[in-house]
């Protein structure tokens, strides 16, 4: 297991303090840390991506920081409009 | 060989920003408190990327991670500012200045 499988470990765990507001807070509250989930995951692949020295998968976290932006995007019109 | 450590520097630097910015948001008390945390998240993202551009060079792999981190930290502004629209409207009901809030506005 090199860094940055170790890095990627880290990453991941992180995500949980995410799901526990996802789940404990507002709707709001679950925007904000779905967006910072976003962030981690697409540092995640990166990471996964150098850690197995394969290259295809920094596609997946390019196509990622992009559905997470539009994603976000969309559920905050969502939230203002209709919660 | 000379690489290691700036990229060991730089990958420490960004994953501890995320996860600093991770248990921020549980610890922040409302919405746009948390949401300052975004930023840093965002930032750590892009140290991530130039430790495995520094790692890689400008290959491939070195190229597509620059773009995702600069891509992140751009996004994450906008996402940044709708979000904390969104917030505002969801809790008081319009983005424009409320009568009881106190607020100054410069005459002209």
């Amino acid at each position: 297991m090199n860094e940055w499988l170790v890095a990627a470990t880290v990453l991941i765990v992180a995500l949980g303090p995410c799901l526990g507001l996802c789940f404990a807070g507002r709707p709001v509250d679950g925007l904000v840390a779905l967006e910072l989930s976003g962030v981690i995951t697409t540092a995640a692949l990166l990471v996964l991506a150098e850690g197995f020295h394969r290259q295809p998968f920094v596609d997946l976290a390019v196509v990622f920081v992009v559905l997470n932006f539009a994603g976000g995007l969309t559920f905050a019109r969502m939230l203002e409009r209709r919660l | 060989m000379t690489r290691e450590l700036p990229v060991a520097i730089l990958l420490v630097a960004g994953v501890t920003l995320i996860v600093l910015s991770a248990l921020a948001i549980l610890v922040m008390r409302n919405t746009l408190d948390r949401l300052h945390y975004l930023g840093p998240a965002s930032l750590g993202t892009l140290l991530v990327a130039i430790a495995i551009l520094v790692e890689e060079s400008f290959s491939l792999i070195g190229d597509k991670a620059l773009a995702v981190g600069v891509f992140a930290v751009l996004s994450g502004v906008v996402l940044n500012h709708v979000t904390a629209r969104a917030v505002r409207v969801h809790e008081l009901g319009g983005w424009g200045i409320q009568n009881d809030e106190q607020v100054e506005v410069e005459e002209r």
